[in-house]
Order: structure tokens, then sequence, then C-alpha cells
């Protein structure tokens, strides 16, 4: 048994050693011949062979959330390992990175540095920037005599854009006119990376980009999801345990349940990294006594990784807090344009007379409540100017959607919910219910079978789903797209209404 | 020896201050004892500096660690499961959760139990971007500011790029002689090879305050970004913060952190936490019966709560000859009817400061016109006199700007002008009899707008007005002997030192000084006071504040 267990110790940290190092994850994306991978490294080879200056962008969206940045980061650092290994003495390399070196002294200055770490010259930190600028020249030249090449890595390309630009520059027009060898590449997440770059260094620039996609479809999942997790027969020395985890791991990977899982977290974020984010919780979750991963493991495993952050918070408010909260949401309803506590303080005074709620507190405890709110970030100042007025009269808002909010008051069993029944948003409601009306029939039944969908996906992903769904509504019905928003709202409303239907109206698209 | 006992490290002491500051908070709470890191000698143990990173005093056990935190059971498992066994690399973590709900004190806690090197720094402290990592490095280099080297640091490093250069060397350093240590350890104790650690972890705690600093997004994306730009697998990164992860807009690239949410405690959990450690656990326990409830719906934090709870037990226990005693039935009935009157007033109450003594039997001829009061409204008027002192001037000048503030400037002739008091009556109702819509929407403005502004020449105008006035009905009450020469001398007596006074307001607050206005160019003020410590005031000096006011 004690065996059992040290072997199911040592199979994860194995599992997690491998899961932290990305670097080997990405090399299975390097195989296939028509890869940025490939075509990057005929530039950068071309440029190191035939001895001429090169540039490139590389781009990735980054967009909702997906972080391709990494992968393109990753790509780039097989590829230069990759000629390392072929001419390992013609090539030195200079990385800099935007978020580090976005300052162009400070970047000069590390150029300077690690030019000469790679030729073991001394470097000086006394250096002044003219200094650095003309040693980079300098070593260029020589660089370009020697027939080696310098590949200048630039991470987070669009940090460099921002300001005079004047390493950028300088880097450039230093290959415009040198007789040197070497290749500037750009690493970003904007895609409109090149329209940020001043004209006198657009000019310079090769304008040579590579896209960079997310890897979407399931092949590259599973990919992903079997190199990490494995094992491989050969290397490991438990053959019995290594075989019946694999199984195991097959067998799970097979279930609908877990493809279910896989999904929704491909809704939520489709990068590489978030897939081995929760391939790491759901190891860390492993159980040691067994030493086997479930299919509980990977379903707690997305739990914790896509966590409705708002919702938890508002859970976690006192009774006080939510009042507070419903009377800026019934503020809200009202259309008042911008209301601060005071405006709050009325409106509490106000339902506390008609709803008869037994919670009623001074002013300062609720000034204290209302600042409590401030610091979960569950409301904002309006605008950072009128730091001389005191808190009181500062204009708020509202951070959290009316969803969020109804769904934490349903849970909490002290709150009594008809308080957030605003009179003016059942107005809204039957406002709505004429409308629907006049809708054409295919139009209204999209809507509430997007509402329905919705509802049973609100159970694990409300935070996105608005989002999404405002989008792909958008994507059939342009015109409306202003304010989808409220409309998905009013469907959501309408649905609670008319729920026996619902499955009905389902069947019939 | 006094020199290697004492935290002479400023950045150390700092920490311990930060570290002892939170169990002290939740002393009520946890039984911990002030952790105190180890700063052993340098001399004695110059071979090992990666022990200054682990705690003293033996480890604490896994149950003693669960019991210690009630309610943070879940928490502290799976943290303890993502920075897993000995020597596994890990992910960068994210603990976030509202404030007092033991973030800092649960994560320190199970370093003090897994017994591994770590290095603190928190962003309260370390207040700016060259602090914390020159705090950072110097804990990694085991060094100490004291005065015989000018509390220098050990490496100077103010941007981000040589801050990553200065902690990749430092951390290669300490994780060599870590690996080193463990192999010469492993010669002696065959038996104990599980003694070798390697991995170092790096905690930055209150990271939501960066946002606040210069070029927080540098720093953070930095920060987030860290686990990348070092590639090496035995540093561990944890971040601690009160605010969630969505809040800090992590586009930046970099691995997003795997989130662990502390959660606010229910009320089943305080009441764990606040019955641990009391002396008389029975009593309290029915104190807290009937407090923790209604305290619950106000506010779910632990610090306050105990605060609120401390004054109130002192109530509850004043009935009770001997605090050891063990309450019945009847006795808590009587006890929760004593209590009762207490907990209304303490209910609507932020925090209470002790006043002086001397003041307090002063303020008890009042307290028995205010008793009725207190009892009719039920709540609210706790506060009954003003509890602190000041001078007339003083007071006549916080009147006059609160009335600056709240007045029209266009009002201040009718208001002040001996002759216009009649005109002034007609007006009044002809703004009552005006439609209320007019009424509503001023009345919104002064909810939203606030406390107007008013350059320094009208104040002193409105302060000559309301002083000259008081003067007069002084007067009148000794007229005979009343001599104008007198009247006026008190006058500039009461002028002369004005602007002091002013300046003195404006520093405590009550008048703030806005910016200037972009006609006149002069520095305009404006009145924070609340209109019922106006009315207050005003009721201590026997001045008819509410004549004066045209809203009311």
């Amino acid at each position: 048994m004690e065996q059992q267990q040290t072997l199911a110790v040592n199979a994860q940290i194995e599992l997690r050693r491998r899961l932290c190092d990305r670097k080997s994850i990405f090399s299975i994306f390097s195989d296939s011949p028509n890869s940025n991978h490939s075509k990057l490294k005929f530039i950068v080879s071309n440029s190191v062979t035939e001895g001429c200056n090169n540039s490139v962008l590389l781009l990735g969206p980054r967009g909702c959330g997906q972080k391709e940045v990494e992968l393109r980061a990753k790509v780039l650092d097989l590829v230069i390992e990759d000629l390392k290994s072929e001419h390992h003495d013609l090539i030195s390399v200079v990385k800099l990175d935007g978020i580090l070196h976005s300052d162009d002294n400070c970047a000069l200055k590390e150029i300077a540095k690690q030019l000469c770490l790679e030729n073991q010259l001394l470097f000086s930190k006394m250096a002044s920037s003219d200094d650095n600028s003309q040693f980079m020249i300098a070593v260029l030249r020589e660089y370009g005599l020697a027939h080696k090449t310098v590949i200048f890595v630039l991470d987070e390309f669009d940090l460099f854009a921002q300001g005079k630009q004047r390493l950028l520059y300088s880097l450039l027009d230093a290959m415009q006119s040198v007789a040197s060898q070497a290749v500037v590449i750009g690493a970003s997440c904007r895609l409109d990376a090149d329209q940020l770059l001043e004209k006198r260094v657009r000019s310079r620039f090769s304008h040579r980009k590579l896209l960079f996609l997310p890897p979407n479809k399931e092949d590259r999942k599973r990919q992903v999801f079997l190199h990490s997790l494995t094992w491989k027969l050969h290397c490991f020395t438990l053959v019995n345990y290594a075989n019946k985890f694999n199984t195991k791991l097959h067998n799970i990977f097979k279930d609908t349940q877990f493809m279910e899982v896989l999904d929704a977290l491909s809704d939520y974020d489709s990068s590489i990294n978030n897939l081995l984010n929760f391939l790491f919780v759901a190891v860390c979750d492993m159980a040691l006594d067994s030493g086997y991963l479930s299919l509980d493991n990977f379903k707690t495993a997305a739990l914790s990784i896509q966590r409705p952050f708002k919702l938890e918070i508002i859970q976690g408010c006192s009774i006080l807090e939510l009042y507070i909260l419903v009377c800026m949401k019934r503020l809200e309803d009202k259309e008042q344009n911008s209301y601060n506590f005071n405006s709050v303080m009325k409106e509490y005074k106000g339902i506390h007379v008609s709803y008869q709620i037994p919670d009623y507190y001074s002013q300062n405890v609720c000034l204290r409540a209302f600042e409590h709110l401030l610091q979960r970030e569950l409301i904002c100042f309006m605008d950072n100017r009128g730091h001389s007025l005191s808190i009181e009269f500062r204009p708020v808002k509202l951070l959290i959607s009316s969803y969020e909010l109804h769904q934490a008051l349903k849970s909490n069993r002290f709150f009594p919910v008809r308080v957030l029944k605003c009179p003016s948003s059942q107005v809204n409601l039957i406002d709505w219910q004429k409308r629907w009306n006049n809708f054409p029939l295919i139009l209204s039944q999209w809507l509430l079978a997007i509402a329905c969908w919705f509802r049973r996906a609100f159970s694990l992903r409300f935070k996105f789903v608005s989002k999404w769904s405002g989008f792909s509504l958008s994507m059939c019905m342009p015109a409306i797209d202003d304010d989808i928003t409220s409309y998905m709202e009013a469907s959501i409303q309408l649905v609670e209404v008319e729920r026996d239907s619902e499955d009905n109206l389902l069947a019939n698209i | 020896m006094i020199e290697t006992t004492s935290h002479s490290e400023a950045m150390s002491k700092e920490e311990a201050l930060q570290v002892t500051k939170r169990t002290t908070r939740s002393s009520t709470s946890t039984p911990v004892k002030t952790p105190v890191r180890t700063q052993k000698t340098i001399k004695s143990h110059a071979s090992l500096p990666s022990n200054n990173l682990v705690f003293e005093g033996e480890p604490l056990s896994l149950e003693a660690l669960i019991s210690n935190f009630p309610g943070r059971r879940l928490q502290i498992l799976k943290l303890l499961n993502f920075i897993g066994p000995l020597n596994t690399s890990m992910l960068p973590l994210f603990l976030y959760g509202g404030p007092a709900t033991g973030k800092t004190s649960v994560l320190l806690q199970s370093f003090r139990h897994l017994q591994r090197p770590f290095v603190y720094a928190s962003c309260r402290t370390c207040h700016n971007p060259k602090i914390l990592f020159e705090s950072v490095l110097n804990q990694l280099l085991s060094h100490r500011q004291q005065a015989s080297n000018g509390y220098s640091c050990a490496k100077k490093c103010e941007k981000p790029s040589d801050f990553v250069h200065l902690l990749q060397e430092a951390l290669k350093e300490v994780i060599n002689t870590l690996k080193g240590n463990s192999k010469e350890k492993m010669v002696p104790k065959e038996s104990e090879g599980q003694d070798h650690k390697s991995m170092v972890y790096l905690i930055f705690d209150n990271l939501e305050l960066v946002r606040d600093w210069e070029k927080h997004s540098v720093i953070i994306s930095m920060l987030f970004k860290l686990y990348d730009i070092l590639k090496l697998p035995e540093v561990g990164l944890i971040f601690i913060s009160n605010a969630s992860p969505d809040t800090y807009y992590m586009n930046t690239g970099s691995l997003e952190p795997l989130p662990i949410y502390f959660p606010d405690y229910t009320e089943d959990e305080l009441y764990q936490i606040f019955s641990r450690n009391q002396e008389n656990p029975k009593l309290y326990s029915s104190f807290l019966d009937i407090t923790l409830k209604p305290f619950c719906r106000i506010t779910r934090r632990v610090d306050e709560l105990s605060i609120a709870f401390q004054s109130l037990f002192q109530k509850y226990c004043e009935p009770l000859s001997d605090s050891g005693i063990v309450p019945t039935g009847d006795m808590k009935r009587m006890l929760f009817k004593d209590l009762n009157r207490h907990l209304a007033p303490s209910l609507n109450e932020t925090f209470s400061i002790p006043s002086h003594l001397s003041y307090e039997e002063e303020a008890k001829k009042d307290k028995v016109r205010w008793k009725a009061n207190v009892k009719n409204s039920g709540h609210g008027e706790a506060l009954d006199d003003i509890n602190f002192h000041m001078s007339i001037s003083a007071k006549y000048l916080l009147i006059s700007a609160f009335l600056a503030s709240r007045n029209r400037a266009t009002l201040d002739a009718t208001l002040f002008d001996s002759t216009g008091g009649g005109d002034n009556r007609k007006r009044k109702r002809k703004i009552s009899e005006a439609s209320k819509e007019k009424k509503e929407t001023a009345e919104e403005e002064l909810l939203m707008k606030g406390p107007g502004t008013f350059p320094l020449e009208r104040l002193l105008a409105i302060f000559q007005c309301i002083t000259s006035v008081m003067e007069d009905s002084l007067d009148e009450g000794v007229q005979e002997s009343g001599s104008d020469l007198g009247a006026e001398g008190g006058n500039s007596e009461l002028m002369s030192d004005v602007l002091l006074q002013l300046s003195t307001l404006c520093n405590a607050n009550f008048i703030s000084k806005g910016g200037t206005c972009p006609l006149e160019a002069s520095t305009r003020y404006r009145s924070t006071v609340s209109e019922e410590l106006a009315l207050k005031v005003a009721r201590s000096m026997k001045f008819p504040l509410s004549q004066y006011l045209y809203q009311k």
C-alpha cells in the first residue's frame, strides 16, 4: 500500500514537472511542414546563409483572454534552438522584452550587455546610451565582416512602438546602411503592430508578417492532452502501472462528459495555456492512494479554474451591503444618469419605508458598508476627478450585471428578493412583451432559444455567456445589436415566465 | 549579542510588524504564536544562508494548521495541493478574497507547516517598486540593513529589467546552495533522504496596491510574467490580493496564475472563530447567541466585529460579579435584557473614541436631556455632544464656513443685512409656494454636488457678520455697562488670528482647500462638515444657525 502511495507521489511529481515545462509541449506543434515554425526557420536560416538583413513580425491574436503570445514565443525559442544546433558559432541572439525594456536607454544598455556577454567583452555600467548605440553599430559591422548573424528578438513588440521609437529606428537604420547580417524578429499580440510604427521606421521595415492562430481543433487538444499526461513505456520502469494509467486516461478522454467539460473550457478560453492550467489543477487533485486520474478530478479542476469572480464576491457581502447594491440597481433602473452615496441613502430610506424592511442603519454605518463595496470593486467612482470631494458626493457606478446580482440575492436566504423587483423594471417587461409581439416569428423564436440555452448554460459559465451570445446574436441579426443586452435580459425574464413552454420551443427549432 | 537578536534589518522589521499586526488583529480567532522569522547569525550559519528563509520553531502539524483556522479547511488543503510535495515545480498561484479572511496568515502558517524557504514581500510596506525589489533581493541574499553598513541595500535596483537580472542571479545562487546542502546532508543522514529542499517561493502580498503606483501596468505585467521570464522551475510564485483576478486585466500574454478564493466567513464560521480562546466559553457563547446575528447583517469582517464585540462584551459582563460564572437560563434572560439597551446604538456606530474622564462628567448633564430623545427615535443620535474642544472663534469660523458652503452667494445680503430681515421672510414664503419640482431638483442637486465652494473673502465677511450679531446680542444682556469700545475690542481679538484658525480647520479636515478658480485665481474652500455637526456646534454656542440656512 505504502509502495503504491510513493509510486503515486512520484508519478504526480513527474506529471507536474511536465506541465510546468511548457517548451516541450509546444514542440509537438513544430512537426507539421507548413507551419509557421518552418516558415520562420526558413527566413532566419536564409539570412544566415545568404548573408542578408531581414525583419519579421510575428502576430497572434489575444482577443478575449487567448494568449497566443506564449505560442509565438515558444515557437521562436524552438526555432532559435534548432538553428543554433545547426550553425552554432554563426549566430548570436539578443533578446529584449517590451515589458522590461520599453525605455530606449534601457534597451540599448541591455543590447550592449548581451553583445558583450556573447563576445566575452567587459561591459561597463557607466557607458552612456550614445556609447552603447555606437558600440552596437560597431559590433554589427564586425559581425557582418565575420559573416556572423545577430538575431534581435523583441517580445511585446507593440510596447517598443510607444514614444519616439528611437530604438527601432536605430536598429532598422543600422541594418539598412551597414553591411551586416541581422534579423529583427518582433512578436506582438496586436495585429496592427506594424501600423503603430512611425513613417521613418515603417519604411525601413520589411513588412513580413506571420500570423499565428489559436489551435482550435479537437486533434490539437487531444495532442496536448495525451502528450502531457500519458506515460511513455520505454522510459518508465513500472510498466504495469503506466499501462493501467494510460488506458484509464484514454477511457476518460472518450467519455462524452469529459468532452463537455473540455468544450466548456475552450468556450471560456481556448488557449493552450488555459488547457495546461486545467490539466495541472487536475493532476494536483489526483487521489494519491489510488494513483490514477479520474473524471471527477477534471470536473472539479474545470470549476476551480473558471470562477465566477464577481458572483462569489457578492455572495460574501453582508445584508446591508446587498441593500446598498440593490438601491444602486434600482436607481439605475430608474435611469438616473448619475448618482452618489447620498442619493443611494435616499433610495434606501425609500425602500425602508415602502417595503418595511427590518434593517435600517445610520448613515455612518452605511458609509462604511459603501466603502467595503468600493474595496471589493463591486462599485467604483465614475471618474478620477474630484478627489477633494468627500466620498458621499462622488458619483459612482455599479460594476456588476443585474444577472449576477439576482443570482447572488437568490442564494442568500436572508434577503427579501422582492425589494429588487422595482416597479420600473416591470413596466419594462410589459413594454418589452408588446415589442415582442411585433417581432417576426423566427426572430423571437431565435431569441427565446438563445435565452433558454443561456439559462441552461448558466450553471457553469455565466460570465462570458452574455458576451458570447450577444456576439452570436449580432452575427445573425446585425440590425439590433445595439441594445442587445437589454433584449437578452428581458428575454431571460420571459423565459422564466414561460418556463414550461421552453422545451417545446427548443424542440421546434 | 544584542545585535544578533535584534531585527536590525529594516525590511525584516517591517515584515515582522506586518506579520504580528495581522495576527494580533485576528488574535481572537487564531492562537498562533507570533511567527518570528529566523534571523540567524551569519557567523554560525555562514554555509546555510537559506536557513534564514524558513520559519523558526517546531513545524506545525497539518491538524493544528487546520484547527487554527476555522472555516479555512478547503482553502488550506487546496493550497497545499497546489504547492505539492517536496521539490515539485508549480505554476504561479493567486490567493484572493476580502480583507480579514486569513489569506496571509494561512499562507505563512502553511509555510511554517511545510518548513520550506520562502521570501515574503508586501506591497503595503514596500510602497514603491524600488523598495519592493530591494526587499526581495535583500532577503534572498540574506543581507541585513544595519547601522554598520549604513542601512544600505545589497543591490541597488530601480528598473524592472535590473531587478529581473539580479533576481535571476540571486535565485540561482540560493538554489545552488540549497542543492549543495542537500548533497552534503545526504552522506550522514542517508535515511532522511527527503531533507533536501530545492524550491524557493516568492510571495507578493497586497498586490492590489501596485495598481496605484506609477507605471503600474509595467510592474504588474512583469510580476505576472516573472515565471516565464525567470525560466527557473525551482521558483514558486504566490500572489496575494484583495481584488479578484478579473480586476487586473491580465491581458499581458503571460501565464495566468491559478486562483484560490478565500470567501468571507459565514455566520457559523464567525461563531467558531469568536468562541475560540475565551476565558469563559459558555458565557461568551451566550453573548454571541445574541449579538452575532444582528451584527452579521451589517458586516462580516472579523476585524470590525471583534472591535465591536470587545466593548459590548464588557457591558454584557457588567452586571456579573464573577466573570467565571456559568450562566443559567434566567441569568441569560436578564443579561439579554440588559444588553439590549446597548445593542441598537452600537449597531449604528462605526467606532467610538473613549473620551476623557473630566469631559464625561461635563457631558453627563447633557445626557439626561438627551436620553428622552434617544428613546424616542430608537436609533441614531447616540453621539450626543461634540467630542472635541475648540476655541470660540474656531467654532464661529466653522459655522460661517458651513453657511458659506450651503447658501448661495447671492443670498448673503438678504440673510445678513440687518434691514433685510423682513424681506427674508417674504422670500421664504414665496419659495414654499413655488412648484415642488423645482425644489426637488434643487435637493437632488445638493445631494449630487455636495457643498459649494467659496472664496476666502466671503468666508471672512460672513464670519464678521455672525460675530457682530452675536456680540450685539451679548451686549443687549449687559446693556448698562455696554460700551462700544469693549465690543469692538473683543471683535478685533476674534479677528486677529482668524487665518491661523482657518489653516487649523483645514488641517483637521473640517474645511477642504479646493482648486483655484480659473477666473478669480484665488483659492476656494469647501466645508466638509455634516449638517448635524454644524447644528451641534451652533447649539453649543447658542447660535441660531437654522435662521441663516436658506433651504430649511
